[in-house]
């Protein structure tokens, strides 16, 4: 790696107080890092303090630090037996990656390594015109990727783990990924002693998987009597579904609502008593009954539907991992330069990663871009851009450097 | 406030430990003849449980009952058979879930905090008839309820609320019960327990009980039987291979969970290949490469095992539930259990005749 880049992340570690590098039980946790240039990760590591650690950052400074989400009794030991784990942080990681957004079209490509036939936008799983597996991706990301990301972390946060799960703010700590999503720890001691079997049923809760509408409520009392169900005032997947059918109805037209309940007449219904159902819904307790003709099969497709939204878009199996290594707060990712930021809850609405996680505030650099789609790190924009040297600050000039797309020159 | 009697019905509870203790005894004090009641309690409780007879507690003795048990458990650790631990296991817990079910309110919270530091509360919630009275704090809750697998259990179709959960009491008595279980067999990893020998003293009492054990275990201790027992074979394996039959092409999971279950079941390459033939895009040799590198033959020469059931459940593989799948956690336990079911002839094969 070039020597800039190496030397700017020695500078952002030296200027950093040891409260930056605060993580709860540092010293039950083992540390990881990858050098620049290095394809081995240095594993298995521990330090007793955030002064050492700071200490080891600026002189071997790495491209990447990582801890894990497990506190160990040895977390220095080499075989994962012999670490003694105590428990582990319980850990969502949204990312941009398993998101398809629109606008990976116009900044993300896939490149198929078998037939090199390649396209734009959010990779298929297998290459569309050979079938084969082999696909390679350049990938950016943008404002709009972000805040879509930022969304579902405040989704899981204010719909999920605050009111289903008690989770209180205090043991939330939110961090940028430093690149293209956020990671929520939730550090409730309660929680650390959760196997990966109760940590995949709250991934599953979060994310609607093996939900059945059925078990929250919808039911047709006595064969031919009416239909009840949840009240849109209920707490957790009882009242969600009922207000999310209520969004949904109100919102849909004839076609959607024909697609989903497969039935055109169905779909009629609901659409000419729309004002009536709803009004039936929303009373207390409520009424379900304008929707007693169109039956509990069909109802339950299209709670299916309505739900979507409101599903939580995480990597479960960073959830599932009690021995996960994350990358640790406020170091610097070395595909970016961009800090994994610490934010409060209160930021995060404001918070915009490009500009507030940037670490190199002054100077300039200049740099040969070979490639770059429309790029904005702070107030400066550049790209799409192909084949040029330009001048730019410092921090856009080592976003691209980091993202492999441009070297400095001098 | 739990009185003796509860302690003779629930002797894990931390209450029941302090009331041995306070007798003084040792293990080997049992031995002597004064004690023999206890003794042959403890040893009554062990075979019943070895047969699968209800072990019913007995209110007539409590103290015998209370000072029983851990004897029981110290006899079921030191006949060294891994069945014969989880026998016993399920039979307490089968027991107490009897009684739990039927206790009051009050008093079930009372053993769940002292028998498992659970944080139980009484509740008032009723919806749709179903009254929930008791809530369970969302971490106890997936200490257990993972092991069961209707979609009753999954935490996504419970009424989940500021951290609890909300139950109803047969619910409650149902994850304690299991915890009982839980308790018991996780002990037996211990270093202590491991090491344990049963004192020479209590030979004679323990003879009809180790014949019985060696008499069973000869089958129990068995191998699944060579071969592939179709009948034995979990609905969601029926399920991948009824699609293979159909043609239809598979998802990488799908492929991974047949191909590894039927390695493991001791079906050669072949066979398992055989299974593909009807998919539209067959390649042959690709297919057989990938099987010999699962089974282990070719490549890091580790031997991959299907999915758990929870992971098949998350790829949408899981289908429907019957009794068996309720008590399992892996496609090849299901599979074990029901083989040897038929093999005991317990379970009449279904099916019959194949057509050529
Ligand atoms: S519970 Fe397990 S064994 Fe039964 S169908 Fe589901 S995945 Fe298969
Ligand atoms: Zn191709
Ligand atoms: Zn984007």
């Amino acid at each position: 790696m070039h020597s800039i880049v190496v030397d700017e992340f020695r500078n952002y570690y030296s200027q950093l107080g040891s409260k930056d590098l605060e993580v709860t039980d540092l010293a039950c946790r083992e540390l990881a890092f990858l050098q620049f240039g290095e394809q081995m990760m240095i594993r298995h590591t521990r330090f007793l303090d955030e002064v050492s650690l700071r200490d080891h950052l600026i002189h071997k400074t790495p491209a990447h630090l990582y801890y894990s989400s497990a506190y160990y009794k040895e977390p220095q030991a080499p075989d994962m037996n012999r670490k003694g784990w105590l428990g582990a942080d319980l850990v969502f990681d949204v990312d941009a990656d398993h998101i398809p957004t629109t606008c990976k079209a116009d900044h993300d490509r896939w490149r198929c390594l078998e037939c090199g036939s390649e396209g734009a936008g959010f990779p298929p799983e297998s290459c569309l015109s050979c079938g084969r597996k082999r696909i390679e991706t350049t990938t950016w990301v943008c404002e709009k990727c972000l805040d879509v990301t930022k969304n579902e972390v405040l989704k899981l946060l204010d719909e999920y783990l605050i009111p289903d799960f008690g989770i209180s703010l205090n043991d939330v700590e939110i961090c940028f990924s430093g690149h293209r999503g956020y990671h929520l720890h939730v550090l409730t001691e309660s929680l650390r002693g959760l196997a990966s079997d109760g940590r995949r049923e709250i991934a599953d809760y979060v994310r609607g998987i093996g939900l059945d509408q059925r078990l929250h409520g919808f039911m047709v009392l006595n064969r031919n009597g009416p239909l009840i169900g949840p009240d849109i005032r209920d707490g957790g997947w009882r009242g969600r579904i009922a207000r999310s059918i209520y969004a949904y109805i109100s919102r849909c037209n004839v076609e959607d609502l024909r697609a989903v309940v497969g039935s055109g007449s169905a779909a009629d219904t609901i659409c000419r008593n729309k004002d009536r159902i709803l009004g039936g819904i929303t009373k207390s307790p409520p009424s379900w009954v304008g929707l007693r003709g169109v039956g509990i099969e069909r109802l339950n497709r299209i709670a299916g539907a309505s739900i979507k939204d409101i599903l939580c878009n995480i990597d479960e199996r960073v959830t599932l991992d009690t021995k996960r290594l994350i990358r640790y707060p406020n170091s610097l990712h070395g595909k970016s330069g961009l800090k994994a930021s610490r934010i409060t809850y209160n930021d995060l609405e404001k918070f915009d990663p490009l500009r507030d996680a940037v670490a190199f505030k002054d100077g300039e650099i200049k740099v040969y871009v070979r490639e770059a789609p429309r790029v904005r790190i702070g107030n400066h924009e550049i790209g799409p851009l192909k084949n040029v040297e330009v001048v730019v600050p410092k921090a856009l000039g080592i976003y691209l450097i980091c993202k492999g797309a441009a070297e400095p020159r001098s | 406030m739990l009185t003796r009697e509860d302690l003779a019905k629930y002797p894990f509870l931390r209450k029941a430990s302090s009331f041995i203790e306070g007798y003084g005894l040792t293990l080997r004090d049992l031995a002597a003849p004064e004690y023999s009641g206890i003794v042959r309690r403890a040893v009554e409780r062990v075979r019943d449980s070895i047969e699968g007879r209800r072990i019913v507690t007995d209110w007539k003795d409590p103290e015998t009952e209370i000072l029983a048990y851990p004897l029981a458990l110290a006899f079921a650790y030191g006949l060294k058979a891994g069945w014969v631990i989880r026998r016993f296991a399920t039979a307490e817990s089968k027991r107490c879930y009897e009684l739990l079910k039927m206790e009051d309110g009050q008093r079930l919270i009372e053993v769940a905090e002292d028998g498992f530091g659970w944080r139980l509360e009484q509740n008032d919630v009723n919806v749709e008839g179903r009254r929930f009275d008791f809530a369970l704090g969302v971490t106890e809750y997936l200490e257990v309820a993972p092991q069961f697998h209707s979609a009753n259990w999954k935490l996504v179709n419970r009424y989940l609320l500021r951290g609890r959960v909300h139950l109803k009491q047969s619910e409650v008595a149902r994850l304690l019960s299991e915890s009982v279980k839980n308790k018991i067999v996780k002990r037996a990893a211990a270093e202590e327990v491991r090491r344990f020998e049963v004192p020479e003293a209590f030979g004679l009492y323990l003879e009809e009980v180790r014949r019985l054990v060696e008499k069973k275990g000869r089958f129990y201790d068995e191998e699944a039987p060579v071969g592939l027992v179709e009948e034995a074979k979990p609905p969601c394996i029926m399920a991948i291979i009824s699609d293979l039959a159909a043609g239809k092409s598979l998802s990488h999971m799908a492929r991974f969970t047949i191909t590894t279950f039927m390695i493991n079941v001791g079906e050669n390459v072949d066979n398992v290949l055989k299974l593909f033939r009807s998919v539209a895009d067959f390649d042959e040799g690709k297919a057989r490469y990938q099987i010999e590198h699962i089974a282990g033959r070719i490549g890091s020469r580790t031997k991959y095992a299907p999915p758990k059931c929870d992971v098949l459940r998350s790829f949408g593989l899981c289908v429907g539930v019957n009794a068996l799948c309720e008590r399992v956690r892996h496609p090849l336990q299901y599979y074990k259990i029901r083989a040897r079911e038929i093999a005991r002839g317990a379970v009449r094969a279904r099916g019959g005749r194949k057509v050529a």
